[in-house]
């Protein structure tokens, strides 16, 4: 059965059941919820832990990027490599237009990109809704099937494997962090079940004690302790930052080596997120992982990841290690998202004018503009950017920048 | 990033919920529900001994009442033409109407349940397709099929078939409601499974490598097992009047009266003309008890296995 | 902010009004929600002000009652929630004893409401138009022409072209219907907007329009704003008051600028800290380890003691007073039992700091 694409541009209704536009997320659920959070209060974590003091402030290991506990060593292989890659998205018109000759729009949700990822390093793909990023993440995992471009894992060209014997193994060493802890896990299914599925379906003629042994391990793995007591449970038993868990574990009982998270803690409470950001980068160093971390939140971009790639409109604008990205973007898009990205520091006289807030939104990917798709609300746009769309341009230190402005360098 | 890897124990969550239980009280907490339950279960053991409450089932030979007579302390409903008791008669039916709309409603179920969950799986043309075919079973009128099918089916089958206790023009019955019923459920039962294989753990099974026959049978057959329940319930009404009719019409078995049967039978002697009631009011009673007991049962039966909450927490 | 009499205030108010009363004052609310395990005390005794012009935020995180709050000052909670006690008095008027009747007087036209996601509070079968005109007509008795004259200027005011009037809820972007929902909680005239997550779920450029847009109209209308956010930088950006909630209750409260560059509450410091910062030089994130209290049983004492790694005996027994410091900010903690103490929260927060009876901090 072909996997149907998702239409990214259309309002996002699998992911809210009421419909809304929840595209990155609402606030965690029900935010007065009082059973789910009796529930989650009669997990009482160990009490306080004597043995954790607040950090210290400015560990002067943690600055400089590439200096983080599980460096990326400059000659690691790549793992990933998508070139040119296309989705594009048919839109089927009505009979009305069928009969008037009409042609049939092209929703272009990704639009020729190229991106590399090494192995052990955590690449946040980084837009707002509409940018494409969710989707190129769906193409990686192989749910939704690239119309133009190459994927290429670990060496291997693996761009068409529905209906070969090879689409497994691939499954087996990339997986997927869903976005909603609280959709993500079928009610019906205990944890146990859930974790196990995997194992199950690849049907690699595993006893019923290891599968039990590996499903144990990966909660372990995921923090969920006593492991044996939670494979028991209902995911409705469970608190959000627990079931979130839980989807990691059920990612990494295959012991895969590409990890695809997308949108992994933005449903989550402010002190849930750090907890899961933080076993997320200690499972990459137990493991060898390598994260693509798909997110609308340039903050958590900032903390988590190596290196930044940020869309819109189904292209890459800039990309670059995350330092040079975020203190020095070359591209007026990142530029404005930098600018407004949200931080708890009030501000100060004058700090507002330094902020670009871009005037509409983002156009839909049916209609793409002419030249650089950013022109129509780029504060520095010229005549070049309405004619012809920049590619993107070295401008140092493994930055790069899809801008007419950048060219020089 | 990290500094110390901070072993965050949680511990476990209190011990699960009892689901079933709690679905239970739900349920007894609905006055209709009990109500519909109660009747339901009188019934059933109406029809599971039937002759230990009122002995063998009479028939000509065996009559030992006049003809046609009003109730009576011996005869607490009254006789038919053939002196029959109309009790024993009536809780004998039970039985057999009982039977025949069990029979009826799983394969109703089996089949609306297996092409309600195919084609919403599938998508496309195969989907259109099968609406097209269960569209066309949808518009047939009952009565009319069973009157086409019925000589076809007992050639078929030949006159003396049995199964479970039933003969050949009842199975013709039984074949009948079931054509005419499943693509109710099918209709119904895909239109969920729609919406359940839009959601994500559905996706996260495809991720996993799952088939689409794992899908189905792993994902969204438990998710859709509530709506079945409740559909088979309404059925097994629906069943259970449409049988009556079948019977009413001439489409039954005479040594094995179900309550349409009674009332054929009583059609046919003339009771309406000579004011014979009790020839007519129990079995027919019966039925509206019956069918009205079970649609209680459903009803509750779908608000208590299909909370709002759904899947969410 | 503004000063003198602005926004509401130039409207008639209300017939028993006390013209000197602050606008908005909640004193020891106290909220609780019967279920089916017990009763919880969601909201527990919880106090503030908010004055003429004044945007007030409240943080927290889910469940600890912040919507609540806010919901109940308009009584719009769900069947199984009610007012336990504590008074909000609306220009000196106290709410709480109003039948359900006399708050139509309140609602809408002097406390509106702006819901977090838009999808669900908007009619998707009625044209926006016509839904920004419904109150005008419904509770201020305006004849329809005059209604959707008055919502055109509305449209305007949020930046929504008038044209698009005519169009439904789903015709429009995420970003439009936010500001459709703007229109509909101004349309009349309230003293007191509250957004509930007014910007969760929008996309980061569409937020900073609309909390630029809310920025505007404070300044332009006088409006008296309430945010209700998990979001911190929500808050710094737009309030000049904040409220940091935990648990049902007050842990710390003052101007923004104080509490958010010197917070005092150790619950408020980790919460910042928590908060990945793109202008921080560091790339650090702290963990707040635990989970919430169960609100059906809260721990005696003071409610974020289990989690608190600055905790001592008496915060386990004793609920922390309310202490008012000098610069405005109020704050709920035994490290400061007296407005002029001065502990040193980071140290504290590494347990090194030694009591005030001699007992080393645990």
């Amino acid at each position: 059965m072909t996997e149907r694409p998702h239409d990214e541009t259309a309002p996002d209704t699998r992911h809210a059941p009421n419909g809304e536009h929840a595209d990155h997320g609402a606030v965690p659920h029900d935010p007065d919820d009082h059973e789910a959070a009796a529930r989650a209060a009669a997990l009482h974590a160990a009490a306080h832990d004597p043995a954790l003091p607040s950090p210290p402030p400015h560990p002067a290991h943690e600055h400089a990027p590439g200096t983080t506990v599980s460096a990326v060593a400059a000659d690691a292989p790549e793992i990933l490599r998508l070139t040119a890659l296309e989705v594009h998205f048919p839109v089927r018109g009505g009979i009305t237009d069928s009969l008037r000759r009409r042609p049939k729009g092209v929703v272009r949700a990704v639009d020729g990109i190229d991106l590399s990822i090494r192995k052990g390093e955590i690449l946040a793909l980084v837009g707002e809704s509409g940018s494409g990023k969710t989707t190129t993440g769906r193409v990686v995992v192989k749910l939704t099937k690239q119309t133009g471009g190459t994927v290429i894992f670990d060496g291997e060209d693996v761009s068409t494997l529905w209906g070969t014997g090879r689409l497994r193994p691939y499954r087996r060493r990339v997986q997927l962090i869903f976005q909603d802890p609280y959709e993500t896990l079928n009610p019906k299914h205990t944890i146990g079940d859930f974790v196990e599925e995997p194992l199950l379906v690849a049907g690699r003629g595993l006893s019923k004690a290891e599968r039990r042994k590996r499903v144990i391990d990966a909660l372990e793995a995921a923090g969920l302790r006593p492991a044996a007591d939670y494979a028991a449970r209902y995911p409705h038993e469970l608190s959000g930052g627990q079931r979130q868990r839980v989807v990691i574990a059920g990612a990494l009982v295959m012991d895969p080596e590409l990890v695809v998270a997308d949108e992994p803690v933005s449903m989550l409470d402010v002190s849930i997120r750090t907890e899961l950001l933080r076993l997320m980068l200690d499972l990459r160093r137990e493991r060898g992982l390598t994260y693509l971390f798909i997110t609308h939140d340039l903050a958590i971009a900032w903390v988590l990841a190596d290196r930044i790639a940020v869309m819109y409109l189904g292209k890459i604008m800039e990309i670059g290690p995350a330092e040079r990205v975020i203190r020095a973007p070359r591209n007026p898009y990142t530029q404005a998202l930098v600018s407004v990205s949200p931080s708890p520091d009030p501000p100060s006289e004058g700090e507002d004018a330094q902020r670009t807030i871009l005037v509409g939104e983002t156009p839909d990917a049916a209609h793409i503009p002419t030249g650089c798709r950013f022109h129509p609300r780029c504060p520095l746009a010229f005549d070049r950017c309405k004619v012809e769309e920049p590619p993107l341009f070295d401008v140092g230190e493994g930055q790069q920048a899809a801008c007419w402005l950048a060219k020089e360098g | 990033m990290s500094l110390q890897a901070t072993e965050l124990t949680v511990e476990p969550p209190a011990a699960p919920t009892r689901r079933t239980r709690d679905a239970l009280g739900r349920y007894l907490s609905r006055t209709d529900g009990v109500i519909g339950l109660a009747v339901l279960v009188l019934f059933g053991i109406l029809a599971l001994i039937p002759t230990l409450l009122v002995g063998p089932l009479q028939n000509v030979t065996t009559a030992t009442g006049t003809p046609l007579q009003p109730p009576s302390l011996a005869f607490p409903f009254g006789t038919d033409e053939l002196g029959r008791d109309l009790l024993n008669l009536t809780v004998h039916g039970a039985r057999i109407s009982m039977t025949i709309g069990l029979m009826a409603t799983l394969i109703t179920v089996f089949l609306g349940a297996m092409m309600g969950i195919v084609s919403g799986f599938a998508g496309g043309v195969l989907d259109a397709f099968l609406m097209r075919v269960s569209d066309f079973f949808l518009v047939l009128p009952t009565v009319v099929l069973a009157l086409i099918l019925a000589p076809v089916l007992l050639d078929l089958i030949g006159p003396d078939a049995e199964l479970f206790g039933i003969r050949s023009t009842l199975i013709v019955v039984v074949v009948v409601i079931g054509l005419t019923s499943w693509a109710t459920t099918a209709r119904i039962i895909r239109s969920q499974v729609l919406s359940i294989k839009e959601r994500m753990f559905v996706d996260r099974a495809r991720v996993v490598g799952s088939g689409s026959g794992w899908i189905m049978r792993r994902h969204i057959l438990p998710n859709v097992v509530n709506l079945i329940v409740a559909q088979a319930v309404l059925t097994f009404a629906a069943a259970v009047f449409t049988e009556t009719t079948l019977a009413f019409i001439g489409l039954g078995d005479p040594s094995a009266p179900s309550w349409g049967q009674i009332l054929n039978a009583a059609q046919s002697a003339g009771a309406p003309g000579l004011g014979a009631w009790w020839y007519i009011v129990p079995p027919a009673a019966c039925v509206v008890l019956v069918v009205l007991a079970f649609t209680l049962v459903g009803n509750a039966l779908d608000e208590v296995l299909n909370p709002k909450a759904g899947g969410r927490r | 902010m503004s000063a003198g009499v602005r926004g509401r205030r130039q409207w008639p108010l209300p017939r028993l009004a006390d013209p000197t009363a602050p606008l908005l004052e909640v004193e020891d609310l106290s909220v609780r929600f019967r279920m089916r395990e017990g009763s919880v005390k969601a909201v527990d005794g919880v106090s503030f002000r908010l004055d003429d012009g004044e945007a007030l935020g409240i943080a927290g995180e889910s469940g600890c009652g912040k919507t609540t709050t806010a919901l109940s000052l308009v009584r719009l909670l769900p069947p199984n929630g009610r007012i336990r006690s504590g008074s909000v008095k609306l220009f000196g008027i106290d709410l709480v004893p109003k039948t359900e009747k006399q708050l139509g007087r309140y609602r809408w036209r002097e406390i509106a409401i702006v819901f977090q996601g838009a999808m669900n509070a908007l009619n998707p079968v009625q044209r926006i138009g016509d839904q920004i005109g419904e109150p005008i007509e419904v509770r201020l008795g305006q004849p329809r022409e005059a209604a959707r004259k008055r919502a055109g200027e509305l449209l305007d005011l949020v930046g929504i072209p008038k044209q698009r009037a005519s169009a439904y809820p789903h015709e429009l972007s995420g970003g439009m219907r936010q500001r459709a929902m703007i229109a509909m909680a101004l349309a009349c005239d309230p003293a007191i907007v509250i957004g509930d997550e007014p910007t969760t779920a929008l996309d980061v450029m569409v937020q900073a329009q609309i909390l630029q847009l809310l920025e505007r109209l404070r300044r332009e209308l006088g409006l008296s704003l309430m945010l209700i956010t998990h979001d911190l930088s929500v808050i710094a950006e737009t309030c000049d008051k904040v409220l940091v909630m935990y648990a049902g209750k007050v842990a710390e409260e003052g101007p923004v600028n104080r509490v958010f560059t010197a917070p005092r509450h150790p619950y408020t410091k980790k919460l910042l800290s928590a908060f990945p910062n793109i202008h921080a030089d560091r790339r650090t994130l702290d963990v707040i380890p635990g989970s919430l209290p169960d609100l059906r049983n809260p721990p005696p004492g003071c409610r974020f003691a289990p989690r608190c790694p600055a905790a001592m005996a008496v915060c386990r027994e004793v609920v922390p007073p309310e202490v008012r410091f000098a610069d405005g900010v109020r704050v709920a903690c035994h490290l400061y039992p007296t407005p002029d103490a001065t502990p040193n929260l980071d140290l504290a927060l590494a347990g090194q700091v030694p009591a005030l009876d001699g007992e080393v901090a645990r």
